[in-house]
């Protein structure tokens, strides 16, 4: 168990009056909050920071943490010893606990909305919502699909000891789901107490980047390389769709970046499909050959053809 | 499965919000619910996930409800934003070699 520095968490120095405190905790609280911050730590940055406030902001507990502080950690008198009781976990550290007793964080606060696996405890309440990410290939989301989600649960024994269980779920995934969408499982979250309803799964869908296909809302865009001469003449020619491949034709005189559309191969959404567009890139090949090159020569002779046109304006 | 709804005592037993405190949130429109008044509103999962972002950044912030409906409009205003520049990028290199 790590010593926390509350005094550097919040960058205060420690004779910081509770004013200084009180924006340090505000201006670090904005900077990490989990629905704020893109920070890859936020969540854990932001438990500390609100650790560390819940006892510089109160003299008691800040006058019982500057003593231990003071004896590096070494207090005695505040140990329990054994510290056998690791079975709580709360929305405050060991650390804390360890100090303040395992039931102090929270108390007389206003009820802080926990983002992990807590649970006050009261008769009949019901169990805790659980929320988790769901992978989903965009081949998936065509027609309903079947996956198998892994999920962990609290579980609270008949003593009241907190721990943690693998479940295991058969989940249909319906047609046209949209990335960031959530689907609920009624009563699959955590464990209602006294008799409390279970709580709900929700499952936030995550379309997995396609190699192949962009998104862009219902409509799918794939890049399709041209030679230079199947640009110029036009051409028939293979392109892949999530459901196998069809027949596109490239008109002649085509040109990089063009968009062409392929009606209803896009993904499925609630009401019809969307489209699938094919942008076309000329490409060049790699390596070329005398007598190749002798062909480009007498394109380039015979061709009027000035790509800077605009430049000469 | 279709989409899937709640009812305001639902959204109310699900956040564990008292009504007075969902109403607010539906007034200061961080949340639109279908329907016309608290017996026929209709809750989607997303408005759940707003509301229980919403009620953490009220608790854990001391943002208003006026303030929240203008962080949670431009925080999905911001993923959009994102979202979009992601997928122009990944367009982007699809184009430029090497």
């Amino acid at each position: 168990m790590a010593f926390k520095d509350y005094y550097k968490i919040l960058a205060v120095a420690e004779d910081a009056d509770s004013k200084a405190i009180k924006t340090a905790y505000r201006k670090l609280a904005r900077k990490y909050h989990p629905d704020v911050s893109e920070h890859k730590e936020a969540e854990e940055k932001f438990k500390e920071v609100t650790e560390a406030y819940e006892v510089l902001k109160d003299p008691e507990k800040r006058a019982q943490y500057d003593e231990y502080r003071k004896y590096g950690g070494r207090s005695s008198s505040q140990q329990d010893g054994s510290y056998s009781d690791t079975q709580f976990e709360g929305d405050f550290s060991d650390f804390f606990s360890s100090i303040f007793g395992a039931d102090a964080g929270g108390a007389g606060q206003g009820q802080r909305q926990s983002y992990g696996f807590t649970s006050q405890q009261s008769y009949n309440q019901r169990g805790n919502d659980i929320e988790t990410d769901m992978p989903i290939f965009l081949e998936d989301t065509l027609a309903e699909s079947s996956k198998t989600i892994s999920y962990q649960l609290p579980h609270t024994d008949a003593n009241g000891h907190i721990s943690e269980i693998n479940r295991t779920l058969n989940v249909k995934i319906p047609a046209g789901v949209a990335n960031g969408e959530r689907i609920r499982l009624k009563g699959q979250g955590g464990q209602g107490i006294g008799g409390g309803a279970n709580g709900d799964l929700y499952l936030r869908i995550r379309m997995v980047p396609h190699p192949l296909f962009d998104v862009e809302a219902h409509n799918l865009i794939i890049t399709v390389s041209l030679a230079p001469w199947e640009a110029a003449l036009g051409a028939t020619i293979q392109v892949p769709t999530l459901s196998g491949k069809i027949k596109l034709t490239i008109p002649a005189n085509s040109q990089t970046g063009q968009r062409l559309r392929i009606k209803g191969r896009g993904l499925v959404r609630k009401q019809g499909h969307g489209d699938l567009y094919a942008v076309l890139k000329v490409v060049m090949p790699d390596t070329t050959d005398d007598q190749i090159k002798e062909l480009w020569q007498q394109l380039a002779s015979s061709a009027a053809f000035d790509p800077r046109e605009e430049w000469s304006k | 499965m279709g989409i899937q709804y709640f009812s305001f005592q639902e959204l109310c037993t699900v956040t564990a919000l008292p009504s007075q405190t969902i109403i607010e949130i539906v007034d200061h429109g961080i949340i639109e619910p279908e329907g016309t008044d608290p017996e026929t509103w209709l809750f989607n999962t997303q408005m759940v996930s707003v509301t229980r972002k919403a009620l953490r950044l009220h608790n854990d912030l001391e943002i208003d409800w006026s303030g929240i409906a203008l962080v949670i409009s431009l925080l999905e205003e911001l993923e959009e934003i994102r979202h979009e520049n992601q997928q122009l990028k990944a367009q982007l290199n699809r184009f430029i070699v090497g």
